[in-house]
């Protein structure tokens, strides 16, 4: 069994904007989808404004489906290429039976206004393949947007997207996110870009979120031997990178088929104790909006808030 | 002055598409000294692969266009016959490091055979002397020689990152090409990589091309970086002078949108995207998102400016009219 997410635990405000990152095959995406109710968790609950969704079926999902919305990482693979851009923008609105044929006209226009798709009027009749990754994109995101949802996942969303034109989207969602006080949550293996798109940052390793801060928080005073490990790898636009040799720990990300006793990292970890190896470590809470699941940070015998 | 040890002199590259004609190598100029770096930035679509490719000549079958001048120790290898070219200079004068090594590598070899087959081609060497070099290789980039019996599905992507570095450097290339070797790994598996080529290099003296679109890992190993837009290089100069003062528009603004974990900048985007290759604008390919664009701009290819020593911009707002000779 692959225990993608496991014991994860978290709480997400209104309007607030949370990063999720990890390397491939930490969880993040798959922790994402189970926020999506597109999988079922295996255990553990998730509420949704003070409802339990946890195990709904698909036809009580609805309402969720239409609250909760993703943009995903590939633009061109997430639009169906077989529908002009009016199309995709009105089948989610006819799905859950909003307007009727004019007022529909009305919302599409107006979503890709939203997105600055200007003039609407030329994107509406071309298909994904017409116009360029950033475009399309943007119209992922227009979809997104158009049933006026409470809560946005992106999964990576401009991972696929030049340099250039990344910020770019980057900077759209967080201000649409910021002035209709959506929820936001960004997946990402890219830590520098989500320190300027979220007011939290999760980090996620093997499974597991070993620290939690607000953002400018984590930034300062990174807590965790493996965010820590993270930040270091990270380079900035600086001429003395040349010269540098960074450390880096040592080994791999472990198989979540048969991931290490104990903390997860500790075979990676250059503080390894003794109980490292055998107990999996507590969530401290180090202050206030801080926590982190390290027993360097931990009592071993007061670790009841596990 | 030393000569350098790769010269590139009017390069092009032009592929023929059912759609037209592609350029996506033109008028490439630059020069590589020994155990130097060079960075080729761009953006996707720039021409940047196409250029390795060009050095390489590692070609498609539609070239429209395959000509200028590259020297390599003085020598002409863009005269060479196709034969010469594979016994005298590819692998054995040039090498490169693709991306995405689960593609590069054969799934079929073991990992020492496959680090050694260059050598068993190229050099004729007996596969036991060829696989044993290999193996001294492989611990060079921090692979266990026990590997050379694995096959690539047993090694992580970091480890295949690897061993396509370790079989670049077998047939001892002076100039190793890197063509975004780290662009499918981890952060950390990155960071891994870019030490270790960091290391070889001053080890083995290796002079670097490396292509990338990633502005802030380009400054883990350039001394120098051009920076390429549509086709051609629009700005070239030390990597220093690129961070502190770049002065193209365009590799203005790209440096402006790369996001940092340690500064507090202000990030920005350049609007618009990049033109196509079939169909590239008149004049500056960059006039049409350029915020300082002049009428000239929109008629006239500028030209290469060397606004001082070992620093060129291809833009009109460093040129005179009349320098209109380029």
């Amino acid at each position: 069994m692959v225990k993608a997410v496991d014991g994860v635990s978290f709480e997400l405000g209104k309007g607030e904007a949370i990063s999720l990152v990890g390397e491939s095959g930490s969880g993040k995406t798959t922790l994402a989808k189970t926020i999506l109710r597109l999988y079922e968790p295996t255990d553990g609950t998730l509420i949704f404004n003070g409802k339990d969704i946890t195990h709904l079926n698909a036809k009580n999902l609805m309402w969720y489906r239409k609250t909760v919305q993703l943009v995903q990482q590939d633009p061109f693979g997430s639009l169906p290429y077989f529908l002009t851009i009016r199309e995709i923008l009105e089948e989610p609105l006819r799905i859950h039976k909003i307007g009727d044929e004019r007022s529909r006209d009305e919302l599409v226009y107006k979503a890709l206004e939203n997105v600055r798709l200007l003039p609407a009027e030329d994107f509406l009749p071309k298909y994904p393949h017409m116009i360029s990754g950033g475009q399309a994109q943007r119209v992922a995101i227009a979809r997104a947007l158009i049933l006026q949802p409470e809560l946005i996942v992106a999964d990576e969303p401009v991972s696929m997207l030049d340099a250039s034109v990344r910020v770019e989207i980057l900077m759209l969602l967080r201000e649409l996110q910021e002035n209709r006080k959506i929820s936001f949550i960004y997946v990402t293996h890219d830590l520098s870009t989500s320190r300027y798109f979220s007011d939290k940052i999760f980090i996620m390793y093997a499974g597991h979120i070993v620290e939690k801060a607000a953002t400018l928080e984590i930034l300062r005073e990174p807590l965790h031997p493996y965010t820590i490990a993270l930040f270091e790898a990270i380079p900035d636009p600086d001429p003395s990178n040349v010269r540098r040799r960074r450390k880096t720990p040592v080994g791999e990300p472990p198989s979540l088929l048969d991931p290490p006793l104990g903390c997860r990292f500790h075979p990676r970890c250059p503080h390894a104790k003794d109980i490292c190896r055998k107990k999996e470590p507590p969530e401290v809470e180090v202050s206030k909006l801080h926590t982190v699941k390290c027993w360097l940070f931990a009592q071993e015998d007061s670790e009841g808030g596990a | 002055m030393l000569t350098p040890l790769m010269e590139v002199k009017s390069l092009y590259l032009h592929y023929i598409t059912r759609k037209g004609v592609v350029k996506a190598v033109d008028n490439i100029n630059f020069n590589l000294n020994k155990g130097e770096t060079i960075s080729l930035v761009g953006e996707s679509g720039c021409g940047k692969s196409s250029l390795a490719r060009a050095i390489m000549r590692l070609l498609p079958k539609n070239i429209a266009k395959y000509e200028g001048n590259i020297f390599i120790n003085g020598m002409d290898i863009m005269s060479l016959k196709d034969e010469d070219f594979k016994r005298r200079v590819r692998w054995k004068k040039v090498s490169i490091v693709f991306q995405g090594a689960m593609d590069s590598l054969n799934p079929l070899l073991k990992v020492g055979e496959q680090v050694a087959e260059p050598l068993m081609i190229h050099e004729g060497i007996p596969e036991k002397d060829a696989v044993e070099r290999a193996g001294e290789l492989l611990s060079l980039v921090g692979i266990s020689r026990s590997f050379i019996d694995r096959y690539p599905f047993e090694l992580s992507g970091g480890m295949q990152q690897r061993v396509l570095i370790a079989m670049a450097l077998i047939t001892r290339p002076e100039i190793v090409i890197l063509d975004e070797p780290t662009s499918a790994l981890d952060v950390i598996t990155q960071a891994n990589i870019m030490n270790i080529l960091k290391d070889i290099k001053s080890e083995l003296e290796l002079s670097y091309i490396f292509i990338t679109h990633d502005i802030a890992l380009s400054t883990e190993l350039s001394d120098r970086i051009a920076i390429m837009y549509a086709g051609k290089i629009v700005e070239l100069t030390s990597l220093e002078a690129f961070l502190s003062d770049p002065l193209h528009p365009y590799a203005k603004l790209l440096l402006a949108s790369v996001p940092t974990l340690r500064s507090t900048k202000k990030l920005s985007y350049i609007p618009g995207a990049p033109p196509s290759l079939l169909d590239p604008p008149l004049g500056c390919r960059f006039h049409p998102r350029c915020p300082h664009a002049k009428d000239i701009c929109r008629k006239k290819e500028p030209p290469e400016v060397e606004v001082s020593k070992l620093h060129t911009v291809k833009c009109w707002l460093f040129a005179q009219d009349s320098e209109g000779v380029a």
